[in-house]
């Protein structure tokens, strides 16, 4: 597959504080976390001149947000979407500076997705009227993502023996990385019994198994390398990527099985290909956690373990920090706060450059003490190559891989 | 054009210009189930879609189905999102595999649909009895004079390999 590999870079990250009752408009946490993405890379507003965003009729779009901060652009698109948006944009940007149309792309998510427009399908959601394809499922009680994705998971355990143990594992890696991490609201670690303790939301998912909805804005933003070796930062590289990548039949997947399969059983090939590695040679992961098991499934259909050996692995120490190969090293969707896919992607940029804004004193200047221990660090030593993998649901996934 | 039918706090809307689902919705009321069967290569198709999606041709008829079918997969919803589901709460939505085309055109791909299963009184069904394996039988949930929705319960047929439900 052909694609730009090295070529692009991620310069500058931001986002505003992760929380439950932000208090203020997506345009205000969009305008700040656009801000403060253009300062870490060390450019000025002059200099970007792209502009991009995704939302579901919950945000502020750019024609909004690039003049508050006196940006004039050359070049913008908002886009429908959630979960593994961040990707796929990336690609988009990049396609655009390649084509002559801009130089510097901010791409941003802002939502309040805990005190307006709750993900999980509550509020204004639930009253939404009811019609076309939604027909098939909505009026039988499975409208949240917990209810939409759940039979996914309970066929891969029938299937392959998947227990509620296993995946439990991912909450608790993720609550670990969580610990060392100040931004996350929620820093408590928790144990396998904590989650398989926990509630029943929709079975087979208790209520730990399940993410955090969450107030927050989050940028990041894309330039050619030649323009990236003049940014304050060092520049991490982009290496391949896939953007909204489908198995056949996205308007109803259930037609088209195994359902135990994902998108990243389609999109593999096309960003290991333009990468030129394997999973192998992957150091950190950032598989999309809306639920435990998204992560498992991902990190499966991408090969990093043999199809149905997911619980397995995530329950085998690999993704913990101190493991061979950690996920979603900040916390998460499960523990940091859910950004719909943009955070993780941020602090795989922060691990590639050593610079994760852990507990570590000096960590801003890339030194820190590998201590893994509650309030401490959470560096990945020697980084070298991370890879996202993003999820919208069951047929719908990008990812991106990077280096420094 | 019809009311918007109130079920369960929710307002479904099946306008007549409603190509895919208008008579779909007359036909369950009617208590057949249907599905869209290709004109050209006679697939079966599910939910109903404008064109084939083996074929990419147009033209279709609406063709019966017994409605009977294995549970392929399922869960209970403990925490209701619609507020009119709450007072339901546990209640199983359950993937049904229809009889009907079963691993055609390829082993992957059959003829599912999403439903409630429900006792023959329209109740849920308990939660211990539900499993994947098990037989169900399509029964019909009449809401208005041009709406019902096809839902499911069980029969006493032998299951279809290993049944099994969450410990």
């Amino acid at each position: 597959m052909r694609g730009l590999r090295d070529k692009y870079c991620i310069v500058g990250v931001g986002e505003t504080e992760y929380s439950r009752g932000s208090n203020r408009t997506t345009r205000a946490m969009a305008v700040e976390a656009v801000r403060s993405a253009i300062l870490d890379a060390g450019l000025k507003a002059s200099d970007v001149d792209g502009m991009m965003d995704y939302q579901s009729g919950d945000s502020t779009l750019a024609n909004h947000v690039a003049p508050d901060l006196g940006i004039r652009l050359n070049f913008y698109m908002d886009v429908v979407g959630g979960g593994s948006s961040t990707e796929a944009l990336i690609g988009l940007a990049m396609g655009a500076i390649e084509a002559g149309m801009c130089n510097t792309v901010a791409i941003y998510r802002s939502m309040n997705g805990y005190s307006e427009f709750r993900i999980g399908g509550t509020g204004a959601r639930a009253a939404q009227p009811v019609r076309g394809l939604d027909l098939a499922q909505v009026p039988f009680g499975m409208r949240s993502a917990g209810q939409n994705f759940a039979p996914t998971f309970l066929r891969h355990m029938y299937e392959y023996g998947t227990t509620s143990e296993q995946v439990a594992h991912v909450k608790v890696a993720h609550s670990k990385h969580a610990s060392q991490n100040p931004k996350a609201v929620l820093k408590e670690r928790v144990s396998v019994q904590d989650v398989v303790g926990s509630r029943w939301i929709v079975k087979p998912l208790h209520l730990l198994d399940c993410c955090l909805e969450t107030d927050n804005a989050t940028c990041l933003i894309v330039t050619s390398a030649e323009r990236a070796r003049d940014c304050r930062q060092r520049p991490v590289s982009i290496m391949g990527v896939a953007g909204r990548v489908s198995k056949p039949r996205l308007d109803f997947h259930w037609a088209h099985g195994p359902i135990t399969r994902v998108a990243g059983y389609y999109a593999k090939d096309l960003v290991f290909g333009q990468a030129g590695v394997g999973p192998d040679d992957v150091d950190v992961t950032g598989s999309y956690d809306a639920f435990t098991f998204t992560t498992m499934l991902q990190l499966e259909e991408y090969g990093f373990c043999k199809k149905g050996e997911g619980g397995q692995y995530v329950s085998s120490g690999v993704i913990e920090l101190g493991g061979k190969r950690p996920n979603n090293t900040a916390g998460g969707h499960l523990c940091e706060g859910y950004t719909h896919g943009m955070s993780m992607v941020i602090e795989n940029v922060r691990q590639l450059r050593g610079t994760v804004d852990d507990y570590c004193p000096r960590a801003a200047e890339g030194v820190h003490t590998y201590d893994y221990a509650p309030g401490r660090c959470r560096q990945v030593k020697d980084a070298e190559i991370t890879m996202n993998l993003g999820w919208a649901m069951p047929p719908l996934g990008s990812a991106l891989i990077m280096r420094r | 054009m019809p009311q918007p039918v109130q079920y369960r706090g929710m307002s479904l809307i099946v306008p007549d210009n409603d190509t895919e689902w208008k008579e779909f919705y007359a036909h369950a009321r009617a208590h057949r189930l249907v599905v869209r069967k290709c004109a050209a290569c006679g697939l079966l198709r599910y939910p109903p879609t404008h064109a084939c999606p083996w074929c990419m041709a147009l033209g279709w008829t609406w063709q019966a189905v017994s409605g009977r079918g294995t549970i392929y997969s399922y869960e209970i919803v403990h925490h209701a999102i619609q507020p009119g589901f709450k007072e339901l709460t546990p209640y199983p939505v359950v993937l049904v595999e229809l009889d009907e085309q079963r691993g055609t055109p390829t082993p992957d791909e059959s003829l599912r649909i999403i439903a409630n299963l429900l006792k023959p009184d329209l109740t849920p069904e308990a939660e211990e009895k539900v499993a994947i394996g098990k037989r169900v039988g399509v029964l019909f949930q009449d809401l208005a004079d041009h709406m019902a929705l096809p839902q499911f319960t069980l029969t006493d047929e032998r299951p279809q390999g290993r049944v099994w439900r969450l410990p």
